[in-house]
């Protein structure tokens, strides 16, 4: 019983790992890059979405709608400023220059929200539904629903649609992607506005189960990125599945073993995944051009 | 370093030690924190500054360090002088054991490992109740004694500030030895540093080990320090900011770690009111110094010192280069036989076999895509063949790591350009020197950079190729024509036995050309086996003991130079036959065509040298025009000029009067003047089907009758292969792919760049065919390729680019019978 209940909200914590991840995945097949403060965007959409519906106590509908388009544009920002100038002059200090953003997201959040963790309340995670015995609550079912339902998209579009096909082309040859006439610039920008919101509807999502506060990100947004290395990155499916996976074990590990093992099997075993195959489960190694 | 600078290191270090006895604990414990910061700082510098990897998770190392040293001290009793060494030890074994993981992987990959590594290390601690005393920790930690002295905090203290200053001695040391150019070369780049004898896994994993050995450094004397060790020292945002302590003090400085350090640490506590907001400051000092001064603080101003104070050297005339040269040669011969290489589905090189003797210089020639690089790199050790032997001197030399390969005696200098772009050009060549063994890990013996008989023969090598600037600058600052020579320089600095060469002569002009010859026939002299891959026919065929010829990947003819001038199948694959039908011209009539494309002194290049130079071009509606001119000569640069893939570009460029001189690429491609790039660019990893379509996206109008029944029918080998990968086409399906994306696009005006590179004379039949529908059927196109005989034999007028200029416009009669252009393509003829 223990196990299935640990399975089930594994699933759904996996399935989070799995959404945000897929925002890396987003740009990284776009661009080859990464927000590496992926979580801060988690963070800053379930904040926003508290503001505006336990502060300001507005209708929920524009306290979830409003939030996402915030994200975007902070996704639009990132990629502006601290990842284009980098890449721009073929440096990779994009990497340190999104956490460095991250660092101080996390902080302004911090100097405005407060230090406690506030809980937002749902009527989705007010009253357990009974299933097969078990008490599950409606948001334990959306969320790995929402999960799914993201990747299934993700896929779709990029392989039956011709601008998803635009999009794959623009890593796979910038310059010729540019003599279609597609933009890429804009295609790069837009990548990581959808990956930001993809960040900031799972914070909201998770927002209820867990607490809002200002460093609810940090872990998760590292666990997500190493969800998104196992599946290899530029797998949608991979980086899911990977995910579900992550968080089915974490679960188990915290029902069987007790929680304080969690991190430290989970991170050796990502560790230990990436020496056998540097390139994920599902990724596949570059031709090296000399 | 100067007495002036030893004198003030010294005396600020006295400085230091004397503040630590005489002002209040508080202070003495930030100048203490600040000596820790610097250790792992420095550590990280070695990783991150010298050897280009990032890792966020040295605060994993520190803990590892704190911890030993606490247990071992005060659990178990060691004396802390023993402790301090095995602390060391276990943390420098931890990096090498994690490097294994970790050097397999790259970028965002690597900053994983090493995040999931401070991770673990930091959870473990907390759940490892019974050796480390779990989140509580571990109080009272014993202080070291001396000679029956039990140290107090000042001491420790005091003992923190000299280590800190031995660690950054060391640094020094580890930097300007053989070592530390290695680690930079390796970084700048991987590949070269390979050809010259260096295993790039050695190296990383002893950049790995030193800074996790100084990490743990730190963390042991942080035991002690504060006398207690809890978890919640060791968070990941430490590993943050020890990061951010060296890009801001200045990666790869020997001093930017303390600046760092001491900005990191003193700062909050000067502006006290605002330490709350400390982390929001870091974050934002971070993005500034990434955005504005990359080289952190003490970089910029180590660049002003490092200018005031140049080292010139004179090169004795003692050094006889050549008969050094002459040393490692011992008449060795290369033998190649029944190479063959298939990458995906297209074949690169199919049983090639030549020999190159010593003495003498064998040059590789053939069309753009022959398999001419491929078979550098297969000798070089970066492909595998799939089958057949290369021996030099009877030794196989395939199947070993490129690295191993260099150290045999195989030099080579590389199509672009591949100097160590932050080394100065001397630094760049004493790698070489070294020949893959570096010696001890820290040099004894001096600054290498001052190491009298190497530097000589430095000199002495770069005096013989012809460098004639100072040896102190930045390789990546050097002139074109500089740095061919320096990379040759490089080359010859290993004593090889084969010396390859990829296109030396690429952007030269006439006189350095000749130069350049005469520097190949000397190095020939010293009895080093020379082999040449040159699209420059007259250097080629002035130089050469023996030639080569390939086309699409097979030997088709080998021989004395003249003996292949003369050869039939090589004219045909270089100059074509001239066999082709010439098109019927449309009567003009009297009216004058719509101007569909109008170019006025455009003027384009990279940095400096430009490539184009007051470019005149008028296309009318209807006309194929081709420009013709030896590789060069600026033709790609002009289409991409054109098709806005090059900017900024001086001039006016009017397509149908709009004017697009400072458009985007993908605003010209909507606005109707498609590019067809050189080398078959496709989408590797999309269909065919859809690499087609998207070939209209410009125009948001696919429709599969219309649009892809003519393209199926004009180019019917694609019928069957809609839904494989484009990428596994063969060469010659690609390039008809590619034009058949051009064409979906419904151009006004259609440019082809290259369109018969690697393609075998079948399907150069097939292209001729199709550019001669393309005539019927109106198009508009401007041509550019080195087949002359098909460019001249479809098109109506023609440029001639020379050189980056029109040095010819005129009607295809009139470059027909032109002399010039033969002169151009194929050099003098006797």
């Amino acid at each position: 019983m223990l196990a299935v209940m640990a399975i089930i909200s594994g699933f759904g914590l996996g399935s989070m790992y799995g959404l945000l991840a897929l925002g890396f995945s987003l740009t990284y097949t776009v661009s080859n890059t990464v927000n590496f403060a992926q979580g801060s965007s988690m963070m800053l959409g379930a904040v926003l979405c508290y503001t505006f519906a336990v502060t300001m106590k507005w209708h929920m509908a524009s306290s979830i709608v409003l939030p996402l388009l915030l994200c975007a544009i902070w996704g639009v920002v990132v990629e502006r400023f601290t990842v284009r100038p980098f890449v721009r002059r073929g440096s990779s200090a994009w990497l340190m220059a999104t956490l460095a953003l991250g660092i101080v997201l996390e902080n302004a959040v911090l100097f405005t929200f407060g230090k406690e963790p506030r809980s937002l309340p749902s009527s989705l995670a007010a009253r357990p539904l009974s299933i097969a015995g078990l008490g599950v609550y409606p948001l334990q079912l959306l969320i790995p629903f929402m999960g799914l339902l993201m990747a299934l998209a993700l896929h779709l579009v990029f392989r039956c649609t011709l601008r998803g096909k635009a999009w794959l082309a623009v890593v796979q040859n910038p310059d010729a992607a540019q003599l279609m006439g597609i933009n890429v610039t804009g295609t790069i920008a837009v990548a990581y506005a959808v990956s930001s919101v993809f960040a900031g509807g799972a914070g909201m999502l998770i927002a209820p189960l867990f607490n809002v506060s200002s460093d609810m990100g940090t872990l998760f947004g590292i666990k997500a990125f190493a969800v998104a290395i196992l599946g290899g990155i530029t797998s949608a499916w991979g980086v899911m599945l990977a995910g579900c996976s992550y968080g089915i074990i974490e679960a188990l590990i915290t029902a069987l073993f007790g929680s304080p093992y969690t991190n430290v099997v989970t991170f050796t075993l990502v560790i230990i995944a990436l020496t056998c195959m540097p390139h994920g489960l599902f990724g596949r190694a570059g031709v090296k051009k000399v | 370093m100067t007495c002036l600078r030893w004198a003030g290191i010294v005396g600020l270090l006295g400085l230091t030690l004397t503040f630590c006895f005489v002002s209040n604990s508080y202070q003495v414990f930030l100048v203490a924190l600040v000596g820790l910061t610097t250790m792992v700082g420095v550590g990280l510098n070695v990783l991150f500054g010298l050897s280009g990897q990032i890792s966020l998770g040295q605060v994993g190392f520190y803990a590892i360090g704190a911890y030993t040293s606490a247990i071992l001290t005060t659990t178990v009793g060691t004396s802390f002088w023993l402790a301090l060494p095995l602390a060391v030890l276990l943390a420098g074994l931890i990096g090498t054991v994690l490097a294994l993981p970790a050097l397999r992987v790259t970028g965002p990959y690597l900053a994983m490992v090493t995040i999931a590594f401070g991770f673990i290390i930091e959870h473990g601690a907390v759940e490892w109740r019974g050796l480390t005393g779990g989140a509580s920790g571990l109080m009272n930690i014993a202080l070291p004694s001396a000679f029956g002295y039990l140290f107090d905090d000042r001491d420790v203290a005091a003992l923190i500030v000299g280590c800190g200053a031995i660690v950054l001695w060391l640094f020094w040391r580890l930097s300007v030895s053989p070592w530390g150019l290695a680690l930079r070369a390796v970084r700048d780049a991987e590949v070269a540093a390979q050809s010259l004898g260096l295993n790039p896994l050695v190296l990383r994993t002893v950049a790995f080990t030193l800074s996790a050995a100084a990490a743990g450094l730190a963390g042991a004397l942080f035991a002690p320090l504060t006398t207690f060790v809890s978890p919640s020292a060791f968070p990941f945002v430490q590993s943050i900011l020890f990061l951010l302590v060296v890009i801001i003090g200045g990666a790869g400085v020997v001093f930017g770690p303390l600046i760092g350090s001491a900005l990191i640490v003193l700062l909050p506590e000067y502006l006290s009111s605002l330490a709350e907001y400390r982390l929001l400051f870091f974050g934002a000092l971070l993005l500034g110094v990434l955005w504005l001064a990359p080289g952190g603080m003490a970089g910029a101003i180590g660049n002003r010192l490092r200018r005031r104070s140049p080292h010139r050297v004179r090169p004795s005339d003692g050094i006889d280069v050549l008969a050094w040269l002459r040393q490692g040669t011992h008449g060795q011969v290369l033998k190649v036989e029944g190479l063959s290489l298939a990458f995906g589905g297209v074949r690169a090189v199919a049983d090639v076999a030549f020999t190159a003797r010593s003495g003498q210089i064998t040059s590789l020639i053939g069309p753009n895509g022959a398999g001419k690089t491929t078979v550098l790199n297969v000798l070089s050790g970066f492909y595998t063949p799939d089958v057949g032997s290369v021996t030099l001197g009877g030794q196989h030399v395939l199947g070993r790591p490129s690295h191993a390969i260099a150290r045999l005696g195989m030099a080579r200098t590389y199509q672009t350009s591949q100097l160590f772009p932050t080394l100065s050009v001397l630094e760049n060549l004493l790698i070489a020197l070294q020949r893959g063994r570096l010696g001890t890990l820290l040099t004894v013996r001096g600054d290498v950079r001052h190491e009298g008989e190497l530097v000589q023969l430095a000199a002495g090598l770069l005096a013989f190729v012809g460098y004639d600037g100072a040896l102190e600058r930045p390789a990546g600052g050097l002139a074109h024509v500089d740095k061919r020579v320096v990379e040759i320089a490089r080359a010859l600095a290993t004593q090889p036995r084969v010396l390859l060469l990829d296109e030396p002569a690429a952007g030269l002009g006439p006189c350095d050309i000749e130069r350049l010859g005469k520097l190949l026939r000397q190095v020939a002299d010293a009895d080093i086996a020379v082999v040449l891959v040159e699209h420059h026919m007259p250097l080629v065929m002035s130089l050469s003991d023996h030639v080569v010829v390939l086309d699409a990947g097979r030997v088709i003819a080998a021989g004395s130079p003249a003996q292949v001038r003369q050869d039939e199948a090589v004219r045909k694959a270089y100059l074509g036959e001239r066999r082709h039908r010439e098109l019927a011209r449309p009567a003009t009539g009297g009216t004058r065509q719509k101007c569909v494309l109008m170019v006025q002194q455009l003027s384009a290049g990279y940095g400096v040298a430009p490539v184009l130079e007051g470019v005149d071009l008028t296309v009318h509606t209807r006309e194929m025009i081709t420009v013709l001119g030896a590789n060069g000569a600026g033709k790609s640069t002009l289409m991409r000029a054109l098709s806005g893939l090059h900017r900024p570009v001086r001039g006016v460029v009017q397509l149908d009067r709009q004017d697009i001189t400072t458009s985007t690429a993908h605003r010209i491609a909507s606005a109707g003047l498609i590019l067809v790039p050189e080398g078959r660019q496709v989408f590797p990893e999309l269909t065919v089907l859809d690499n087609i379509r998207l070939g209209a996206y410009c125009r948001r109008g696919f429709d599969a009758s219309q649009d892809l029944e003519p393209m199926l029918a004009r180019f019917p080998a694609l019928k069957p292969r809609l839904q494989a990968r484009a990428g596994l086409l063969s060469g010659g399906e690609q390039q008809m792919l590619a034009i058949a994306r051009g064409l979906v696009a419904r151009p006004m005006l259609l440019l082809l760049d290259e369109p018969s590179l690697g393609l075998a004379p079948t399907l150069i039949d097939t292209l001729f065919g199709v550019l001669a529908e393309l005539r019927e059927a109106g198009i508009t196109v401007l041509l550019v390729d080195q087949r002359v005989d098909l460019a001249l034999a479809v098109a109506d007028r023609g440029y001639v680019l020379q050189n980056g200029r029109i040095v010819h416009e005129g009607s295809v009669a009139d470059i027909h019978n032109d002399a010039a252009l033969e002169r151009a393509y194929l050099g003098e003829f006797g």
